[in-house]
């Protein structure tokens, strides 16, 4: 899979990239717009990872022409508008999914894989961590051959980090994905913690094995080990 | 020192001369043409009657009439019988040098013509001109000198104005203008200037404690940060150590972006910026779906979250931002009422053309000082920045611009140790 980032920040960047390689995605970096104009005429990539505001070409434009070749690639946005004229106008260009700054690492990582994943019909009857097994057709939560009894909430909750299981699950990917919160400036977080915390009571409390942790600062893994 | 804006002055002094001027002509004018027609009324009223005398002296005793000159003193006039001159006074006809007024009397055997000097007259009438032609420029030019003084009475208060309230800036925002008589027109201007001037001053405050408020709390997670960064590089840590001061780190970004989200927020709110959606929402489904979000924390606190609502109610607004207000009541409720505490969410329908949706709950309520403040920016009741209690204080002013974008208004009562309530009031939209 080979992934352009057009992004003028180094840092990053940097961070983007070495998270993207750790996943081992080939890489391409552009560092102002004109090279991310040059390499998408020039090569061809499954992804783009696109800045708006880039020095010398707009990112839009980069876009435009993407999209004038004839190129159904992905692209995801990134840029610090976010009003919704912005996130409007980007889209209307040819952009797939949007995200604003400063995003979570994992959550650019999450959406490009959803952005891959696209036009895949996804055929998981059954999630699995270790023990812990859900069934999303009769919906019903076993770990060691014990029923979890979950709220409509917890499932869903548990059910996303199944789904990205061994990766970091942001607070703000929870809040806009399970509970449609979509305005940036809502006080949710204690929600979410209280229903991971709950969660956690019923999925990890009886068990040896902790599959579901927090990481400080970033959000929530379901696995094994810390990731 | 200028005297208010000169053209005003001239332009009020011309006006005002102007019209007086017209009065003055008019009035002349009128005087003149009186005192004429009145003279020679009086003049031809003489004459009439030198008519009627010469009449009956002629039918009478026509040998008389010689006699009419000095009896009578009607001096010059003849009467005419079938073309032969009767009798004719000397002098007849009246010479042409001096102004004559003359009369006839004329039947189908005689005629009888007089005439009398009108010199006295036309005397009169000339002196009445002169008087008029020296006097109405004259009152005139009082009227212009007379105006321009006025009009300078007049506008220097509007000067003085000016003045001071050209001295004043923003660092002098609480001199005010002198208010004089506070029912002239001047008064109510200055009173006017007054509570705008009192506004700036407040919008003014409003700003510097924001902007002071604000840079605290900007700070705090940049100084806490830096501090826990520049401690952990000075030390060799373990790789969980590590992991912990970057996760401390994260936390306080997090912290920073969502204070930088909310302040955006009410920023782009106050310029206008955010577009509204109309749609009909229904209160009750909207207080419900809420108030399920949130239930996890009542819960974990022990606390009953009741929700209500009796019918139907809609109202016309953005959901999404109604939405949005809603969530700041409800979780500042949950945030300030203790364990087992009691919230309670009710929709009504309100006085006519109103829907509410009231938030109740049984926290420490708040001071009546605090009352009107609490929707500032930053503002929080206890002055403590209390970092536990999670939020910087945004969450009420973000709540007060959702309901008002909306067209509604968010009241508040509350009653120290009992709890508070919280009313969202909208325009309601009609049943359909």
């Amino acid at each position: 899979m080979r992934v352009l980032i057009v992004e003028d920040e180094r840092k990053v960047a940097k961070a983007l990239r070495d998270e993207l390689e750790a996943e081992h995605y080939d890489v391409r970096v552009a560092a102002t717009g004109e090279e991310g104009f040059f390499l998408v005429n020039h090569e061809s990539f499954d992804l783009v990872v696109l800045d708006l505001m880039l020095p010398r070409r707009d990112g839009i434009e980069v876009l435009t022409t993407l999209r004038q070749r004839g190129l159904n690639t992905p692209v995801l946005i990134l840029t610090a508008k976010d009003t919704v004229d912005d996130r409007v106008h980007g889209l209307d260009s040819g952009a797939d999914d949007y995200l604003v700054k400063p995003f979570a690492v994992a959550e650019v990582l999450a959406r490009i894989r959803a952005l891959l994943r696209r036009g895949r019909p996804d055929q998981t009857l059954t999630l699995q961590q270790n023990d812990l097994e859900m069934d999303l057709v009769t919906r019903k939560v076993v770990r060691a051959t014990r029923l979890l009894d979950l709220t409509v909430k917890e499932f869903e909750v548990l059910e996303y980090l199944l789904r990205h299981r061994g990766r970091v699950v942001s607070r703000e990917m929870l809040a806009r994905d399970i509970w449609r919160v979509t305005a940036r400036a809502t006080p949710f977080d204690n929600v979410i913690d209280v229903t991971i915390a709950r969660l956690r009571r019923k999925v990890d409390d009886p068990f040896d094995t902790k599959l579901l942790h927090t990481v400080r600062g970033v959000g929530f893994v379901l696995g094994a080990e810390r990731g | 020192m200028r005297l208010g804006p000169p053209s005003l002055r001239a332009r009020l002094t011309l006006w005002h001369a102007g019209v007086l001027a017209l009065v003055i002509c008019a009035f002349s004018v009128g005087v003149f043409v009186f005192v004429r027609a009145r003279l020679y009324g009086a003049l031809d009223q003489q004459i009439g009657h030198d008519l009627a005398t010469i009449e009956k002296v002629y039918r009478e005793e026509t040998g008389d009439l010689g006699e009419l000159d000095h009896r009578m003193a009607i001096t010059l006039f003849e009467v005419v019988e079938g073309g032969t001159v009767i009798y004719r006074t000397r002098g007849w006809p009246p010479a042409t040098t001096t102004p004559y007024r003359t009369g006839t009397m004329a039947d189908t055997s005689h005629r009888i013509a007089v005439a009398r000097d009108a010199t006295a007259v036309r005397e009169t009438l000339r002196t009445l001109a002169i008087i008029l032609a020296i006097g109405v420029p004259c009152a005139i030019g009082l009227a212009i000198a007379g105006g321009y003084f006025l009009a300078g009475r007049l506008l220097a208060p509007v000067g003085a104005m000016a003045e001071t309230a050209r001295r004043i800036t923003a660092e002098s925002l609480t001199a005010r203008l002198p208010v004089a008589n506070p029912r002239d027109e001047f008064g109510r201007l200055a009173s006017v200037f007054n509570d705008t001037l009192s506004r700036l001053h407040e919008a003014f405050e409003q700003l510097r404690r924001f902007t002071a408020d604000a840079s605290h709390e900007l700070r705090t997670p940049l100084t806490a940060m830096r501090s826990v960064g520049e401690v952990a590089l000075q030390r060799t840590l373990n790789v969980a150590e590590y992991r912990e001061v970057i996760g401390s780190i994260l936390e306080e970004v997090d912290r920073l972006t969502g204070l930088v989200e909310n302040l955006l927020t009410l920023t782009r709110a106050e310029s206008g910026r955010i577009p509204l959606a109309r749609d009909v929402v229904d209160l009750g489904e909207l207080a419900t779906s809420v108030s399920e979000h949130f239930r996890v924390l009542a819960e974990e606190k022990e606390q009953t979250l009741r929700v209500g609502s009796i019918a139907y109610i809609k109202a016309e607004c953005d959901p999404a931002i109604l939405r949005l207000g809603l969530i700041n009541l409800l979780h500042n409720a949950i945030k300030y009422t203790p364990h087992r505490g009691t919230i309670s969410v009710q929709v009504k329908a309100g006085s006519p053309g109103e829907a509410a949706i009231e938030v109740r709950d049984t926290g420490p309520g708040i001071p009546t000082v605090d009352r009107t403040r609490i929707f500032e920016r930053f503002y929080r009741v206890d002055g403590g920045r209390s970092r536990d209690t999670g939020g910087v204080g945004l969450g009420l002013a973000i709540a007060r611009w959702a309901v008002e974008a909306n067209g509604g208004r968010i009241e508040v009562e509350s009653e120290e140790t009992k709890g508070s309530l919280f009313r969202i009031v909208l325009p309601s939209s009609p049943a359909d």
